[in-house]
């Protein structure tokens, strides 16, 4: 348990690093082939599915060759080291269409390392100038959505980093409107900046209410906004231009101060767009992509034979996150990219609507019936 | 990248339509199709132009089709079936030089689905099928009198307007073969997913018999263009629709009253094995069949099996059997290669494999690709399988446990197949038969109904036409 208690530390250190340079090739294999052996001498599913693939600590030289679990696995078993029984929190993926018992779920052993990479991640992208704002969260508050890890990590940002007023503006119901337009009509005409964090669908559910009233904010220089998620739920998807063009629009924020968050329920770190950060070092940044902060490696594979392709080719996200301490460190998800020189860009869920055949639509249907 | 069907500009593009009243005034444009982006001429259709085509379109029909008898009709059908089915005609190899990159099949698997589809359109084959229905073809050539006194005649719709889907290259074709076979003029509006079969079938029609030929158009416009739907569902006197559950729903509600609609919606198949057909000698054949019904159009037909139900017992396991059935699939997939596959396709299939083994169970499957997936386990409940060669075994107590797991699928049940007793057949027919299922055969014939069956249980030409009664 020593030994436990010191990985956890030095990865924590990492953490605590800036988000650039990134981490020598040499220090995150030493980590992560530690992670892996306690991962696989403590987490008995995972356990299994290394060994059906022949991979052991004392097999795998190289963090590359970490066999890394598809995210619905995450369906079927708890992932997590030691008894489940004893994690803090067990996450799920939203509900849609596949009925509770498909929801995937991570199991959190221990929210320390949690905690401590969503708010230096956070921190490095959403507030890299330091500013203390208030936080208008469109999304729901953890009392209506506690196995929600987002609004778990949006809490965690009020808490942590909103100033005093910061507060949810979405209950069951949907959007609150009201309250909202009267909170963003008083800090149009204050000088403090505001942070509005969300999901895109809220969003856009609230721009489309600015357009049908033709109400335009301008809000205090310094305001800035988060969004993360698809479209989801709303009754259509906007190109993500279009919609950044429509927050200019219709709020008054540059592009370089809306900055796209991706997370997965099944991940304790997350990813944040470049703009914002590199804005605050002076930079105006052509290229808007997702940042691999220092403690997770991100690979694009090839969907078919989950090979890792060169950067610019289109494939499958892979992700090796060291704050998985007590889960599964590497995870294969269902979502298209393409990698870059310092990142990637995510470019949508690889399953779904190209899918062929009589059958597209069944399994939701029999999922519906039981 | 993402999206399959985008503009192009190329000259060497095919010419998706067949439009012979439109010749040399037809405005087109270029768009690519299929997994290849193969470029292909459209028509810039606006409501005028389609209404105007479909008006000469009903004219011509009532011109030609009522000089001809069903048996001429047969006969000019039947020449281009044997040019689709001829290795030696510049018509088949077109196809199998296209419809790969259109749809995404491996040239095998194209060339073994024109020999097989094209079956069905010879003159016997077609003959039979209507006498089958109507006792004789001379009641849609002329008043017959009837057993019961006076005299009937079938007649066939004005216009068949047909909403075609892109799963199956040849489904188009034969939708148009049956309203030819009745008599009705047809136009056929072409999926983005298969857009160029029936295009090549009038075509060619043209080339044997070109006034039949001038009985049929063929186009394509984007799903959901409802305005052209609007015209050419009101002109019509009968739409026949494929496709999703969705698309079938929307189109139905459009359909004006009074004109005859049939859809054909998402349908699956399953496989039973009884306890007793699971001795040594027979299970060889039975897994080269299991195998070679999820091969065929990789399960993206109606009546590809899902999920095989195997009851314990027998001499051979449901795992032994499994691994028969890998093995088959792995010598089936060099004789005929699976299509290709969007990242999504193969994203959902390692996905799908990850989940059942970490449930417990024994995943068979080819590596480090995603070509063929046997997942063997303990489960009663129907799960769709994500298509593309992945059979899902279950071992169940009694085959009486899969009627129930099937009865949730219910009228969604299209083809069950079955290697059993006679006596245990006839008890699964007829609980099969209740619950929904509209074709039951043996192993290995899933992927090719014979050319009479009932597609969804239906009628292939009765439900097209009208009687007329004459009494004296």
């Amino acid at each position: 348990m020593e030994g436990y208690e010191q990985l956890r530390l030095e990865i924590e250190t990492l953490i605590g690093r800036p988000i650039r340079p990134p981490i020598e090739d040499d220090k995150f294999q030493q980590l992560a082939l530690s992670v892996f052996r306690h991962q696989f001498e403590n987490n008995l599913p995972y356990r299994r599915y290394c060994e059906r693939r022949d991979r052991t600590p004392d097999s795998v030289q190289r963090w590359r060759d970490i066999p890394a679990v598809p995210t619905a696995a995450f369906k079927e078993a708890a992932l997590i080291c030691g008894d489940p029984a004893e994690a803090e929190i067990v996450f799920r993926t939203s509900g849609t269409s596949q009925g509770p018992e498909r929801r995937g779920q991570h199991y959190v052993r221990d929210l320390r390392l949690y905690e401590t990479s969503a708010l230096k991640n956070f921190q490095a992208h959403v507030l890299p100038d330091g500013a203390r704002l208030r936080a208008i969260i469109l999304a729901l508050p953890d009392r209506l959505a506690p196995d929600s890890s987002l609004t778990w990590m949006l809490e965690k940002v009020r808490v942590h980093f909103g100033a005093a007023g910061s507060d949810y503006f979405v209950d069951q119901a949907g959007l609150r409107l009201v309250p909202l337009l009267a909170e963003l009509a008083a800090s149009e005409t204050g000088e403090r900046p505001l942070v509005l964090l969300g999901t895109a669908a809220a969003f856009l559910h609230l721009l489309e209410a600015l357009k049908q009233r033709n109400r335009r904010f301008s809000l205090p220089a310094g305001s800035r906004l988060m969004e993360t998620g698809g479209f989801k739920g709303q009754g259509r998807a906007i190109p993500r231009d279009e919609f950044y063009e429509m927050l200019g629009v219709h709020l008054g924020l540059s592009q370089f101060y809306c900055v796209a968050e991706y997370g997965m329920t099944e991940m304790c770190s997350q990813f944040y767009d470049n703009v914002l950060r590199e804005r605050a070092l002076g930079r105006s940044p052509e290229q808007r992509y997702k940042v691999v902060p220092p403690w997770v490696q991100t690979q694009v594979v090839d969907a078919e034979t989950l090979e890792v392709l060169p950067a610019g080719q289109v494939g499958v996200l892979r992700h090796f996150d060291l704050a998985n301490l007590d889960s599964v460190m590497a995870i294969q998800t269902d979502d298209l990219g393409i990698a870059g020189a310092d990142g990637f860009e995510i470019l949508g869920r690889a399953t779904g609507s190209e899918l062929r055949g009589c059958s597209i639509a069944m399994d939701q249907w029999l999922t519906a019936q039981r | 990248m993402l999206d399959r069907n985008g503009p192009v500009a190329d000259s060497a593009a095919l010419d998706g339509f067949w439009l012979p009243s439109l010749a040399g005034q037809l405005e087109t444009r270029d768009r690519a199709f299929g997994p290849d982006h193969v470029p292909m001429r459209v028509p810039v259709l606006t409501p005028h132009t389609l209404r105007e085509l479909l008006v000469e379109l009903k004219r011509t029909g009532r011109e030609v089709l009522a000089t001809r008898s069903v048996r001429e009709i047969l006969t000019s059908i039947e020449n281009v079936a044997g040019r689709i089915a001829s290795s030696k005609d510049l018509l088949h190899d077109e196809l199998v030089a296209t419809l790969p990159g259109l749809t995404g099949y491996s040239e095998q698997m194209i060339a073994v689905g024109l020999e097989r589809m094209s079956e069905g359109w010879t003159a016997r084959a077609l003959r039979e099928g209507l006498e089958g229905e109507f006792g004789a073809l001379d009641v849609l050539d002329a008043f017959q009198a009837r057993q019961t006194g006076g005299y009937q005649r079938a007649f066939g719709p004005e216009l068949t307007v047909h909403i075609f889907s892109g799963n199956i290259p040849g489904v188009a074709v034969s939708s148009l073969v049956r309203s030819l076979c009745v008599k009705s003029p047809s136009f056929g509006k072409t999926a983005a997913g298969e857009p160029y079969f029936a295009v090549c079938f009038a075509r060619a029609l043209a080339e044997d018999d070109e006034e039949l030929a001038r009985c049929l158009a063929v186009s394509y416009w984007p799903g959901g263009s409802e305005d052209l739907e609007a015209i050419a569902f009101s002109e019509a006197g009968a739409v026949i629709a494929y496709g999703s559950d969705e698309s079938i729903g929307s189109i139905a509600c459009r359909v004006p009253p009074g004109v005859r609609f049939l859809g054909y919606p998402n349908r699956v198949g399953a496989a039973l094995l009884a306890r007793g057909m699971l001795n040594s000698e027979a299970t060889g054949e039975l897994a080269r069949g299991i195998a070679l019904d999820v091969v065929n159009f990789d399960q993206q037909g109606c009546v590809s099996p899902h999920v095989v139900y195997v009851e314990r017992g027998g001499q051979v396991s449901a795992l032994e059997f499994a691994q028969q059935i890998a093995t088959h699939l792995d010598e089936l997939s060099r004789d005929i290669p699976r299509g290709m596959m969007s990242p999504g396709e193969s994203t959902l299939i390692h996905q799908l494999r990850a989940q059942a083994e970490v449930r417990g169970a024994t995943v068979l499957a080819s590596q480090p690709g995603t070509e063929w997936s046997v997942i063997v386990e303990e489960r009663l409940e129907f799960d769709a399988s994500p298509l593309n060669r992945v059979i899902q075994i279950r071992a169940v107590e009694r085959l009486g446990d899969a009627l129930a797991a099937l009865a949730v699928v219910g009228r969604r049940l299209q083809t069950v197949a079955i290697a059993a007793t006679e006596r245990e057949l006839e008890t699964l027919a007829v609980e099969l038969g209740a619950i929904g299922a509209t074709r039951i055969v043996p192993v290995g014939q899933a992927a090719w109904p014979s050319p009479h069956w009932h597609h969804d249980g239906r009628f292939q030409f009765m439900d097209l036409v009208r009687f007329t009664d004459l009494e004296r």
